[in-house]
């Protein structure tokens, strides 16, 4: 087989990481601009009619009732919380391995967060989750990471059981489903992130919600506009925490192509898969025929991975980790009290994992030269 | 019948006027590719709202509310102490108080509407840590008497200048007398976004770095959390749309000035109090705002014939469900309470003409007249 050579890409790699660029070649720009052109003139900036056209479309996506549109993926979590009442004392179980954003929004309403460690499909292991419960356990929040699932029915069943309300994590799980019903829709509410390098995204931070029950909608709407139940009424204490209408324009636009981008990320990570596993290696972690994956983040785990790390940089392939250094370990989250080594299972995948790009615009030229790096790394 | 068309905002305008130039900022933007939190949008426009505060920093955020939220949180405001405010601002400057487990501490304001200096010195305990003024209308707090206080009770000032970008006193702009000044950039402000944005002005650079922090997760750099933070970032859209704005702003400013100098001319009658400017003091007229006899009648009157009018704030915090909580009753701030229902904002935006102004002073004179 003749060796792949691959032109440098304007940001100086191969295989970029970002595909922001390729989402905005002419055509898609010019069209966005006439829709913004068309929204600026009518002022309509603030929780307008673009983002109630977006929840409607969002919530009709997901397969749900109510759709949120909120400021980032972060707020989605914590305003989700907020609405629980979850406050000082109370604990809030979630997975050992996320983005310290879940913790965030935890520790933002003052609760404790109370980490389980994960299982080799980067979710909650469930065997772990009842000796975390404790009389104080107010919620149970799920992590979808990198677009895997949490295995949402066993979960449910726990937290039944213990009558015990979920908000699922699926800031990078759009999309995302177990037996066909999607990410999100499982637990109580569900939060997602638009932040620009999700699946499905806008121009600057934004977030969504989504819930099956109208009295928790309701209360959402309400904190994330000040507490406003209309414009001189305030029923609660809230935030500034909305989805901006101009980011609802945006979004619009590209949800139209979110089940394009999520069919081509699950062929893109099949063909990295079927590659990847001829590497001794190399290990895939669980895949699951009854799951839909959607690969907001193509990982798997690597022997010698910071070497193969500098290795795919070197060639040009923008490589990642996700995250080199586990949530429970960082600095802020010293006053709960964790040490090194109570998570073993997440510890060592922070050693083991490398993201790869499987995004929508990557080239079959791209791919084949990303399988080629990492083979000529280990076979030389 | 509708004899006049008279909004109360004219975002059209503004878009009609500016759209290419816009449209040109999108495009840019996007073509980068770096949408969020960093990058040099934000760092320009950072450098260039310091200067024009007259601080050492700026830190672009999400919002006004959240420039409240972050400041009072790296002022050290936390559980248990009390921060000093007045109850007649929009909502967003009390709950930050409370979202931090703080106390609120209503104080009186005076007839300007803002708070009442002497007010505040009796309001003040062991556990007063800051004191929030609001320069409400984007009309400066008596800030010389406010920061004398403050230095000798030891407290932090909070300056809520949502609404006064660009006013001054004694020469000296809003948000620079305190240790932080927190400013709103959305849609409806005089500098303004085509979304929520806000910034913190402040002469503390080890605070401005730790805000810097604070909105982006608490991540000192990718991979590593100092410690919790929050998702409050400027988007970087939003920034290049402000840097833009920005230089328009005197302009802006200098209209609705020639507006309002001209209300204070024509408005004069004796059912109708219009707050006089000060010598020493520079107000840009965020907003109009009257106090009336017969408000609601006026209002609805204004609106039958085509004048839209509107009123900041017609329910008191103290007085809101969301207040019950801390215990006020009606009565405890007799001045507030009067003026909220006496208030009523006239439209005063840099697109109306003289001859739109002397209307509403016209009709706003002749109600009364019967």
């Amino acid at each position: 087989m003749t060796r792949i050579e691959l032109p440098l890409q304007p940001n100086g790699t191969k295989v970029p990481w970002s595909y922001l660029p390729r989402q905005f070649d002419a055509r898609s720009v010019e069209e966005i601009l006439d829709r913004l052109r068309a929204f600026v003139p009518t002022g309509d900036f603030t929780l307008g009619k673009p983002v109630r056209a977006f929840e409607e479309r969002f919530a009709r996506l997901i397969g749900t009732s109510h759709a949120i549109g909120v400021n980032s993926g972060t707020d989605a979590l914590k305003l989700s919380l907020k609405a629980l009442g979850v406050g000082p004392g109370d604990e809030v179980v979630t997975a050992a391995n996320t983005f310290i954003a879940t913790i965030g929004a935890i520790a933002e309403n003052f609760a404790r967060p109370v980490l389980v460690d994960c299982t080799d499909n980067f979710c909650m292991d469930l065997d772990k989750l009842e000796a975390a419960i404790t009389p104080r356990t107010k919620a149970i929040m799920p992590v979808h990471l990198a677009g895997q699932m949490t295995d949402m029915p066993a979960l449910m069943d726990i937290a039944d059981r213990h009558k015990l309300p979920v908000v699922e994590d699926s800031c990078q799980c759009i999309l995302g489903s177990i037996d066909g019903r999607n990410a999100g829709t499982f637990g109580l509410a569900g939060g997602f992130s638009l932040h620009p390098l999700k699946n499905l995204n806008v121009w600057g931070d934004g977030g969504i919600i989504v819930t099956g029950n109208d009295d928790f909608a309701l209360k959402l709407r309400r904190l994330r506009n000040h507490g406003l139940a209309d414009r001189d009424s305030v029923v609660m204490l809230g935030c500034n925490s909305r989805l901006d209408s101009l980011q609802a324009v945006i979004g619009n636009w590209l949800i139209d192509q979110v089940e394009f981008i999520t069919a081509t990320r699950i062929k893109n990570a099949g063909y990295l898969d079927s590659e990847l596993a001829k590497l001794p290696q190399i290990r895939l972690p669980q895949r699951f025929n009854n799951r839909r994956l959607v690969f907001h983040l193509y990982i798997v785990f690597a022997e010698r991975r910071d070497a193969l790390l500098a290795h795919c940089r070197k060639a040009g392939v923008e490589a990642k980790v996700h995250y080199p250094i586990p949530v429970y370990r960082q600095e802020g989250l010293q006053q709960f009290g964790y040490r090194k080594g109570d998570f073993p299972v997440t510890d060592r995948q922070a050693e083991t994992m490398i993201s790869l790009p499987a995004h929508e615009h990557l080239t079959a030229e791209q791919l084949a030269y990303m399988v080629q790096t990492v083979t000529e790394f280990y076979q030389g | 019948m509708t004899e006049h068309d008279i909004p109360y905002v004219n975002l059209r305008a503004q878009a009609d006027e500016q759209m290419p130039e816009l449209a040109a900022i999108f495009e840019r933007v996007v073509r980068r590719g770096s949408l969020v939190g960093s990058g040099e949008e934000i760092e320009r426009l950072e450098a260039r709202l310091a200067d024009y505060c007259g601080t050492r920093e700026a830190v672009a955020l999400n919002s006004g509310t959240d420039a409240l939220f972050l400041a009072l949180k790296v002022a050290g405001i936390g559980a248990g102490d009390e921060v000093i405010t007045p109850p007649n601002s929009f909502i967003a400057s009390t709950a930050v108080i409370v979202h931090l487990g703080a106390r609120p501490v209503f104080v009186d304001v005076l007839a300007d509407q803002n708070i009442n200096p002497a007010a505040i010195e009796q309001a003040i305990t062991p556990r007063t840590r800051a004191i929030m003024p609001v320069h409400l209308t984007g009309r400066m707090c008596r800030m010389d008497t406010i920061m004398e206080l403050a230095e000798r009770h030891g407290l932090r000032v909070i300056e809520d200048a949502a609404q006064s970008i660009g006013s001054m006193l004694q020469g000296r702009k809003s948000g620079s007398f305190g240790h932080f000044g927190c400013f709103s950039a959305h849609p409806l402000k005089n500098l303004n976004a085509l979304g929520d944005a806000g910034f913190v002005a402040t002469n503390d650079s080890a605070a401005a770095a730790r805000m810097r922090r604070l909105r982006t997760h608490g991540l000192a750099d990718r991979e590593r959390a100092e410690e919790w933070g929050f998702v409050s970032r400027m988007d970087v859209l939003q920034a290049a749309i402000l840097d833009y704005r920005l230089d328009k702003l005197p302009g802006v400013i200098a209209k609705r000035r020639e507006n309002a100098a001209l209300y204070q001319r024509l408005i004069k009658h004796e059912k109708v109090f219009v707050p006089p400017c000060r010598q020493d003091e520079f107000n840009t007229f965020h907003t109009f705002v009257i106090q009336a006899e017969r408000r609601d009648e006026l209002q609805r009157h204004l609106r039958s014939i085509g004048i839209r009018t509107a009123i900041h704030y017609p329910v008191p915090i103290h007085l809101q469900p969301a207040a019950a909580s801390l215990g006020y009753r009606r009565g405890d701030f007799p001045a507030a309470e009067r003026q909220a229902e006496r208030i009523l904002t006239l439209p005063v935006n840099q697109y109306m003409s003289t001859a739109d102004v002397e209307t509403v002073a016209g009709e706003v004179l002749a109600f009364y007249r019967g």
